[in-house]
Order: structure tokens, then sequence, then C-alpha cells
């Protein structure tokens, strides 16, 4: 049980739990505000943007009137939040769920918060301030069948209180209190619309759609097959993933948020409500090892669907419907404790980034062994990009870490150029691929001649970042995971020590230490931390692995969501929240090492 | 002549249903007739957007023949006329037929009478159907000028 606290208006980013519906994600703070909310998908503008600017965000508040402490988790197996807020007079238990639709006429989106009355008295005071279009819009309030309608636009979102008090309108929000007391209820919803008129739910209804939305969670984590060390921690990152699971089109978020900043006051706030081809190799490995074969089935044909239009290039973002703009643009928002530019849009949309075709092909690689073959119109397109990679690979590109300084000649980005050769001849060697191997093979043997020949100190006894620079890069490690080379290979045994040795402070990896084209420093990146587990895994180092594993594990937040990165100084989550990357990399360590140990 | 009248209120309807999903799409209005129509017959999202769009063009054919039915009395009609009609016909749909006849006979419209019950409301259009909206009258008008336009011409032509 903790008070509380805020740092100029804004909660720390460990502070916040996420709930979501398969089409958007909102995210709670501990102190009781939604401060984070985008209608009606995760891609769209924000109604509550509070996280980004405290003033003229939005949010949606809801807290004992007197000082409190508060408490929370996860309803077991679910994406529901229950959050305990205690005073001095009593305690409330608040339960926040973005319902999942059923049969019947349910809202277009909604948001459901249920306070139970647990002991003594306590006044709860609520606020509704919708901003929409990031804040731009402080909508006119009007009252529709009795229920107060905030709209814009094409949206519109009401507020029903049963319970929970009278609403009361005011400029730019709707507000309320009442006392609750043991053993009483209370319900909040936040129904919301997007081109067509508001549905406002009966109480009956919504409660019912609450307790359907649990056990329709508990039916999907029952469902997952992982049976290894860190259980729970697998299972939440399950949860946190499907979370980012856009369900129209099967598109897997980055991430539920943009700009939250890598450093605070910085101008690292990138948008990240896209999804990466790069992150498909992670993502069919993590969602194979748990089961979900029917997402990795889904996200594996979106990502050849969406990128149909650039064949036989790979974008290195797409938006979550498939389409490929994603012009970067600034808000008039002074972002989260003043960290600007906020930025929505992505001009990383534009980069060459040449390691995309190794995750890619190493994803196709994991779905035929798992179905036993690969599609034949797949197989076409894909063997169309393997030849496209013979043609591009000896181009500089932004890397992995899309830097925006000048492009090089990335060591990771031509070793995974290596990696997309290798699964396609093994692919064609089994007959799920058909193309020119000879070709393939000669590419293949060039690629390893430039990295062994350009790419490694011999001094520093490791793989370098690039041909032009003489530094370490935590993407390194996915020569590893990617089995670029034997695993146990000299070469790659001595780049995990130096990784470790010189990019690590205590169990955090920091990515790089070579510029990147943008002031200011950054944390460590949680995906490296956990892929340096995942290297030692697969260097059959277990002990190291399992060490450094627990440690990570306990840096999780109190429901066991983490962002990109952590300040490896104060401890700090960094980055944009809840990152299925880090979520990820935490299945994927896991797993290599329950696979190691079998 | 009969026929023109029924192509021309399938044409008009195409039309109509268009320019109002444009204005949708361009935020200029929440207002959607299918999804409207259609939860008066079921509760089912996906069957009510169906249902909608079938009792939309059926409504658009029964409005075309009354159209027909008055260019026969007054033994005239053309595009104007037909815009005219168009006119007419968007103002009653404002202020009365969804303003007020939709609320009384939709199982799940709401009312300013109405607080939350037992089955789901949907919110009312209010006069002029501002509620959806302030531009929500404009569409409408325009989009129902250029139906009785198309079915005022095709009355002509056939004629």
């Amino acid at each position: 049980m903790n008070r509380p606290v805020r740092i100029d208006g804004y909660a720390p980013i460990s502070d916040y739990a996420a709930i979501g519906d398969g089409r958007t994600v909102a995210l709670v703070a501990r102190d009781g505000a939604i401060d984070w909310l985008c209608l009606p998908d995760l891609d769209s503008a924000s109604t509550f943007g509070a996280l980004l600017d405290a003033d003229r965000g939005g949010r949606f508040l809801l807290q004992p009137d007197a000082p409190f402490e508060s408490a929370r988790r996860y309803v077991r197996g679910t994406n529901v939040l229950e959050t305990t807020l205690t005073t001095a007079t009593g305690s409330v238990r608040v339960t926040d769920a973005m319902t999942l639709p059923t049969s019947g006429l349910a809202p277009h989106r909604e948001l459901v918060r249920r306070i139970e009355g647990v002991s003594g008295e306590v006044s709860v005071r609520w606020s509704v301030q919708p901003r929409f279009s990031y804040g731009a819009v402080a909508p006119r309030i009007d009252v529709r069948a009795g229920v107060p309608v905030a709209a814009s636009g094409r949206d519109a979102v009401g507020v029903l209180s049963f319970g929970a008090g009278d609403a009361v309108r005011h400029d730019g929000g709707i507000d309320g209190r009442f006392v609750a007391r043991a053993g009483s209820t209370a319900c909040l919803v936040l129904t919301a619309s997007h081109q067509e008129p508001l549905v406002l739910p009966p109480r009956a209804e919504v409660e019912a759609r609450l307790e359907e939305t649990v056990r329709h969670w508990r039916e999907w984590s029952d469902g997952r097959e992982y049976d290894g060390p860190w259980t729970d921690a697998v299972l939440r990152s399950a949860l946190a993933l499907k979370l980012l699971v856009f369900a129209p089109s099967g598109a897997i978020a980055a991430a539920a948020t943009t700009s939250l900043p890598e450093e605070i006051g910085g101008e690292r706030n990138w948008d990240y409500r896209y999804s990466w081809p790069r992150d498909s190799a992670f993502m069919l490995r993590a969602l194979l090892a748990l089961g979900c074969g029917r997402e990795a089935r889904a996200f594996f044909s979106w990502l050849l669907h969406a990128s149909q239009l650039t064949h036989p290039e790979v974008r290195v973002l797409y938006r979550l419907n498939g389409a490929v703009d994603a012009a970067e643009e600034s808000l008039p928002l002074v972002g989260y404790r003043g960290s600007s530019p906020v930025r929505v849009g992505n001009g990383a949309a534009t980069q060459t980034q040449l390691d995309v075709y190794g995750e890619l092909l190493d994803a196709a690689a994991e779905l035929a062994r798992f179905e036993g073959g690969l599609d034949r119109d797949h197989a076409r397109r894909l063997a169309g990009v393997v030849d496209h990679v013979c043609n591009v690979w000896r181009q500089p590109d932004a890397g992995i870490w899309e830097v925006r300084s000048d492009p090089a000649h990335f060591t990771q980005s031509k070793m995974m150029c290596a990696v997309a050769l290798d699964r396609a001849v093994a692919l064609a060697d089994d007959g799920a691929l058909r193309g020119d191997t000879a070709r393939w093979r000669r590419e293949r043997a060039r690629i390893g001649a430039f990295v062994e020949t350009n790419c490694y100190s011999e001094a520093g006894r490791s793989y370098v970042r690039s041909s032009d620079e003489d530094v370490l890069d935590a993407s390194l490690l996915l020569a590893v995971l990617g089995r670029y080379d034997e695993p146990r290979s000299p070469r790659l045994l001595g780049t995990v020590d130096a990784v470790r040795r010189d990019l690590a402070t205590g169990p955090l990896v920091r990515r790089y230490a070579g510029t990147d084209g943008l002031a200011g420093e950054e944390g460590a990146f949680l995906a490296c931390s956990f892929w340096l587990v995942e290297a030692y895994a697969r260097q059959r180092r277990l002990d190291a692995a399992e060490e450094l594993m627990d440690e990570l594990v306990g840096l999780a937040n109190d429901v066991g969501l983490y962002a990109e990165e952590i300040d490896p100084a104060s401890g700090e989550f960094l980055g944009n929240f809840p990152q299925g990357l880090s979520h990820l990399a935490l299945v994927n360590a896991a797993a290599a090492i329950a696979e190691a140990r079998a | 002549m009969i026929w023109g009248a029924i192509v021309g209120g399938l044409a008009g309807t195409v039309v109509l249903t268009t320019l109002l999903r444009a204005a949708s799409e361009l935020g200029l209005t929440r207002m959607d007739i299918p999804f409207l129509l259609g939860t008066a017959v079921t509760a089912d999202r996906v069957r009510a957007k169906a249902a909608g769009y079938a009792l939309h063009f059926l409504f658009g054919l029964v409005f075309a023949l009354v159209y027909f039915a008055v260019f026969a009395v007054i033994d005239r009609s053309g595009f104007l006329l037909g815009a005219v009609f168009g006119l007419v016909h968007a103002l009653f749909a404002g202020s009365a037929l969804v303003n007020i006849l939709l609320p009384v006979v939709h199982p799940r419209m709401g009312t300013t009478f109405d607080a939350a019950g037992s089955a789901p409301l949907l919110e009312p259009p209010g006069f002029l159907l501002r509620n959806y909206g302030r531009r929500t009258l404009v569409v409408t008008l325009i989009a129902h000028v250029a139906y009785g336009a198309i079915v005022g011409g095709f009355v002509r032509l056939a004629g």
C-alpha cells in the first residue's frame, strides 16, 4: 500500500496499469486517474491525454476526497484492474475494464469503473474531462436522455453514473461525488461512439459485460501453454501483448503510447502506436511459445498483406490498419514532465533498415516449422523478398535503432541479411520455398566475408557496431538469437561477454555506446537486457541466464508491466508503455531457459 | 413513368447514402441512417447495419413513389422540382420524422424523458438532428436535395 505521488501533475510511468479491449488501451494511474485513452482505436487521437499534458490533455479522475493510499492488482488471468484506495475512514475497491462487446447493442467502446465499498465510509469524487484531438478540442457538453454527452465532429462520449452521484456539467467536464459505504456498489461508465449515435447502456448490461469480460480474459489465459519458470511474469507479458494486438487487423502495436520520453525533459520521444515488422520474429517465437497459434498466423498474414503494396521492400513500420503513411508531426502539448516535442507519426517509416528482412524470414521459418509448411502465395512473395535482400545488402542503412545520423554499414543489419538468406536456403531445402538458391548461398557467403573482415575487433574480441565504428552495440546479441553463427562460436561468446562488460549496469543493458544524431542520453533498454538472458541461455550459460532473469523480473512495476527503458541510476521507467518488445523479450528469454533446461 | 421513379429512387438513395457516409468520414456528422434504422429491428450491430441498409433502400423507393404521385397530380416533374421536394423532405426528416416520429417507434431510441433503464438507448437526434453534429442539417439537406433532383430527373426522363 503506497501513497501515490505526482511530480508537476505527472505520475511516474511505473504507476500506470493498462486495460484494453483489443482495439484501444487506457492507462490507469495508481491514484485512480485515467490519463491516457485514444478513441476509437489505439492509434487514434487521444480523448484523455493528461499523460502528455497535465493541464490540457484531459483525464478521468476517480479518487477519495481525503488523503489516501492505494494498492492494486489485475484480477487473476485478466486485463481487468482492481485498485484499492484506503483513507482514514474506510476503503473502496475500483474495478477498471474496457469491456469486450457481447451480443446485444453494446457501445462502440465502453470503459467501466465499478466502485465497491470495502470498509467504513469513503467520500469519492470523480471528474471526466474529455479533450478530443490530443487536447485541441474542449468539447461542448449537452444532455441526451438524461446523460451528459461531450461531442466533437465524428466523436462523442457519454458518462453514465449508476449510484455514483449526480453528474454535474461544467465548462470542459462532468463531475460528481458520492459516499461509498461498506457493501455498496456504484458504477461509472464512459460510453464512446465514432461516426454513429451514442449507445447508452443500462446498468444490468454493463455489469453483465464486465463479468463476461473477466470470463473471456480468463478463458484466454487458461489456453496458454507455457510450462516453465517465471510463469506469472510470462503470463502477464502474454496478457500485455494481447492488449497490443489490434483485433480488427491482427497487427501488433509496439506500445500503447506516444512520446513518453527516453530521457526526462529530452527530445527522444517517439510514437510507437505502429506495427514494426522487425518485431515479427520475436513475436512469432513468443506467440508460439505461449500456444497462441491463431494470433501468430493472423499476425504473419497481416504482415505479408500490409507489405504487399511495397513488395519486395518491407517498410520499417506500418499503421495498424496496414497503411504506410506515418508522417511525423509535433503536437502543441508540453509533453510528459516537459519532455517535448510530443510527436505523432514516425519519421522512421521512410528509413532503410536492412535487418528487418532477417527477422521476417526467421519468422517465416518459425511459422513453417509450426504449420508444416508455408502458404503457396506467402512462399512466392517471400522468395521475392529474398532476391531483394541479395540486391540491397551492400547499402548502408539506419540500423535497428533507427538512428537519425547518417546511414552506416551496421553489423547487425548485415548479419540479419545473412540470417534471411540462411532461413531462405533452409526453407528451400525443405521444399517450402522456391528460388535461385545458388545465388542466395553465394550472397550469404559474401555477407559473411564482409562481416568477418570489417565488423570484428580483434582488440575488443567482439563484433562492433558498424564497419566504420569500433564501438559496441547490444543489437549484436541478436546474432546469437537469430543464429547468425553457432551460438558458442568464439566470436559470439566474446561479443556477449563484451556487451555485459561494457554496456551493462547491473542487470540493465544500454543499447549502444556510439552516436545516434540526437541530443541527450537515454536509459537502459529492457529488451536488450532480456536478449542478454536469452543469449546466455542459447550459449548454455544457464546460471548466468537465470541469475540475470531473476533480477530483471524483479524490475517490473507492481502489476508486472514494463516500459521501454529503465534509468539505471534511479530505477525510473522511461519510454513508451507498456512496451511490447520488452514483454516479447521476457517471454522468449524465459522460454529459451526452459528449453535449455529441458 | 413509374419505372423512372423506381430507378431514380434507387440511384438517389445510393447517392444520398454515399454523401452521408462521406460526410461522416470527413467528421461533419455522426448521423448513421442504416445504424439508426437497423437497431430498430435488432440489437446485433452487424445485422443492424445490414438490415438498416435494406430498410433505407426500401424507404428510398417508397419516398420516390410518393414524389412520383405528387408529380403525377401536378403534372410536372424534373430535376429542379425534385430538388425542391428533396429540400422539403430533408426539413421534414430533421424536424419531425427522425426527431419526433423515429424515437416514438424506435424501441431503443432515447428521448428527453428517458433515464437509463433496462435496455440500451440510442442517443436521440434532437431538433434538426443537431445532436449528431452541428453540420448534420447542412449535410442532410444537401444529400436529400441530390436525392430529390435524381428522382425528379429520372421521372422526367421516363415520362
